[in-house]
């Protein structure tokens, strides 16, 4: 017979020491993977909180990691150069951005025009075939094939040739020529880019700023008592319509005066008195420091400005004629 | 004429492209900037924060004379100039002691402010456990439900949530798991209520660090067990200055998907299709609607038709209709 053996023991004793993985929430958790956080609705335990704070808050925060660290084993795990690489989803809470999303660059104006005419973009290898060497040389660039002409040591010079023709300088004057034409355009693109784009968000704006500055000034204009009828003009500047100076009539009817008047007073009762004066003087309306201030700029209360300047009377159309 | 300003190298033109918009953001870049008086609590707080933070962080350790709610300029030129969407300001008052304020940028203009206490802090270096490297992202829970519900606390993890993990990513090494921050709240005070905004009126903020032990569980996932590193930071929830509207609108915009992306399911919920427990993808087909009609019931002899029965009914009918 052969002898048996009991391994439930061993397997409890195993179980033991190997702990389990499972956390028991109330209400589950909110998580968010793409940005690896999760938001635990259930509400605080006040009095273990109370009496071991520390503990109690390392304890929960151990069975939220392992609740995120659940998660994350059971996303789709790849094998990469540093280990097993868990797959993220895209995030689901809303974080500003840093900068606006990119805009589609505007075409250049050849784009446009390779559009307009269904111009197909070709590659232009840089390597290119050289018959006299037969090798392959570069374009452009250290050795290019484009100074060609310029390290010549034999040119052909044209029959009508000034004395001083210098045809290495010829070529690369050339050269130049095109490399700054090519610049200009370049530059010409990216004004042209920006100004759309300014055009793009500005409207907007400069509608808004400009019907706010048309109304500020329709309302200077009939703040006068002439209604703007002496006001200097300036020329474009349009002519304002409907607007027509009221007066009340000169016989009113005693109900009518009364109930104005009524709201006048009932104004100037309510209206509260400045913040400062409110500090300064309780419930007095007057503003004693902004009252002192006009005082002593207009000199109307004291008489000690009078001998101030004497110099100014003196002054002007009298002191020609003598 | 615009001016148009062009790279004179090729290396200022790779820092110009890096400095445009992009479509997936890299990592905000943080700025620590110490006040005019600080106490070595703050600058603790701030050291500790930082480096968590790194690589993305940048100390300006000198004393600066700033006052978030009072003037904006110097981190709108400071954001301009280091590429910086983040700032955490530690200043120290009589009236507002060790204040650490967070502001948060879009476009180079401040989009919203939060300014907070730090009641009490136990810096990194009185716990022994082992601090993660630079460049490691945390885990982050935040536990209470006021995060999702009040809009001051909605505030708080938001802006934690970008500090430490604002990137948005593919994919991540399980290896590289090294720690977790915990954000969390204490009772609610007797004044609470749900509209209140008054800092005296709502529960502080705790902040821990815990480092990560993954133990053998017997399964795939591993058993988790933490110890705290620290930074501990209990913090109360001053004065604040909620975005714009419009400067969140147009800060939260979504590029427009493009229609190949969304035929791949990009954009809209993949339905019917989950990741099992081993790994695997599983997906749930439907059949169609099964036609009981035509069920085979089960076959009795009882209901069985007659043989011969269905030729003599058709007989008879054809004698009725001949009558």
């Amino acid at each position: 017979m052969r002898p048996t053996m009991d391994v439930s023991e061993l397997l409890q004793a195993g179980a033991s020491k190997q702990k389990s993985i499972q956390v028991e929430k109330e209400i589950p958790l909110d998580i968010d993977i793409g940005y690896l956080a999760a938001t635990d609705p259930n509400p605080i335990d006040e009095e273990e909180y109370k009496n071991n704070r520390e503990e109690y808050l390392q304890s929960v925060a151990r069975d939220n990691a392992q609740l995120l660290i659940n998660h994350l084993f059971s996303l789709p795990i790849e094998s990469s150069q540093d280990g097993p690489l868990a797959k993220l989803p895209p995030p689901t809470t809303t974080l500003p951005r840093a900068k606006p999303l990119p805009k589609p660059k505007p075409p250049t104006k050849w784009e446009k025009f390779a559009a307009a005419k269904g111009i197909q973009k070709k590659r232009t290898e840089k390597k290119i075939w050289d018959e006299e060497k037969q090798e392959f040389r570069d374009r452009w660039g250290r050795g290019g094939k484009n100074k060609e002409l310029e390290e010549q040591w034999l040119v052909e010079v044209p029959a009508n040739a000034p004395a001083d023709f210098d045809p290495v300088k010829e070529a690369r004057d050339a050269k130049k020529k095109r490399v700054a034409k090519n610049a200009a355009q370049q530059t010409k693109n990216i004004q042209r880019a920006e100004r759309s784009n300014a055009s793009a968000s500005l409207p907007q704006e400069r509608e808004k700023r400009k019907t706010e500055l048309e109304r500020d000034l329709a309302q200077t204009r009939i703040s006068t008592a002439s209604m703007g009828k002496f006001d200097k003009k300036f020329q474009g500047e349009p002519k304002l319509r409907g607007v027509k100076r009221k007066f009340d009539p000169n016989e009113k009817s005693a109900d009518s005066e009364k109930a104005s008047a009524l709201a006048i007073l009932s104004k100037l009762d309510t209206s509260r008195p400045s913040k400062r004066a409110r500090a300064e003087g309780g419930d007095d309306v007057l503003n004693v420091r902004k009252a002192i201030r006009h005082e002593s700029r207009t000199g109307g209360l004291s008489g000690e400005r009078t001998g101030g300047r004497p110099g100014k009377d003196g002054k002007g159309r009298g002191g020609k004629r003598k | 004429m615009l001016r148009v300003v062009k790279p004179k190298n090729a290396r200022s033109k790779r820092a110009m492209l890096a400095r445009e918009p992009q479509e997936v953001e890299p990592a905000k870049t943080a700025i620590f900037v110490k006040g005019s008086t600080t106490g070595e609590r703050l600058n603790g707080v701030l050291r500790d924060l930082m480096a968590l933070k790194r690589p993305n962080a940048i100390s300006f350790s000198k004393k600066n004379a700033v006052h978030p709610f009072e003037s904006t300029d110097s981190f709108i030129f400071w954001a301009q100039k280091n590429d910086a969407p983040l700032f955490l300001v530690g200043t120290h008052s009589k009236k507002r002691p060790h204040d650490l304020t967070l502001i948060r940028m879009y476009d180079s203009r401040v989009l919203e402010m939060l300014e907070l206490g730090v009641d009490a802090y136990v810096p990194m270096s009185d716990f022994s456990g082992r601090k993660p490297p630079p460049g490691h992202r945390p885990l982050m829970t935040f536990d209470s439900p006021l995060f999702d519900t009040h809009p001051r606390f909605q505030q708080v993890k938001s802006l934690l949530l970008d500090l430490f993990n604002g990137e948005q990513i593919d994919g991540i090494t399980l290896a590289g798991l090294e720690h977790v921050v915990q954000v969390s709240l204490g009772p609610l005070p007797a004044s609470f209520t749900n509209e209140s905004t008054e800092g005296k009126d709502l529960p502080p903020v705790h902040v821990r660090c815990y480092a990560m032990r993954f133990l053998a569980s017997g399964q795939r996932t591993p058993r988790v067990e933490l110890e705290p590193i620290g930074p501990a930071l209990d913090l109360s929830l001053r004065r604040h200055q909620p975005p714009d509207e419009d400067l969140w609108r147009a800060a939260t915009r979504k590029r427009k998907l493009e229609k190949r992306d969304v035929e791949s399911g990009l954009g809209r919920k993949r339905k019917n299709v989950a990741v099992d427990e081993g790994g695997d993808m599983v997906g749930r087909v439907h059949v169609g609607r099964q036609d009981l009609g035509k069920l085979q019931g089960r076959k009795v002899r009882a209901l069985k038709e007659e043989r011969g029965a269905k030729r003599r009914r058709v007989e008879e009918g054809q004698m009725e209709t001949e009558e």
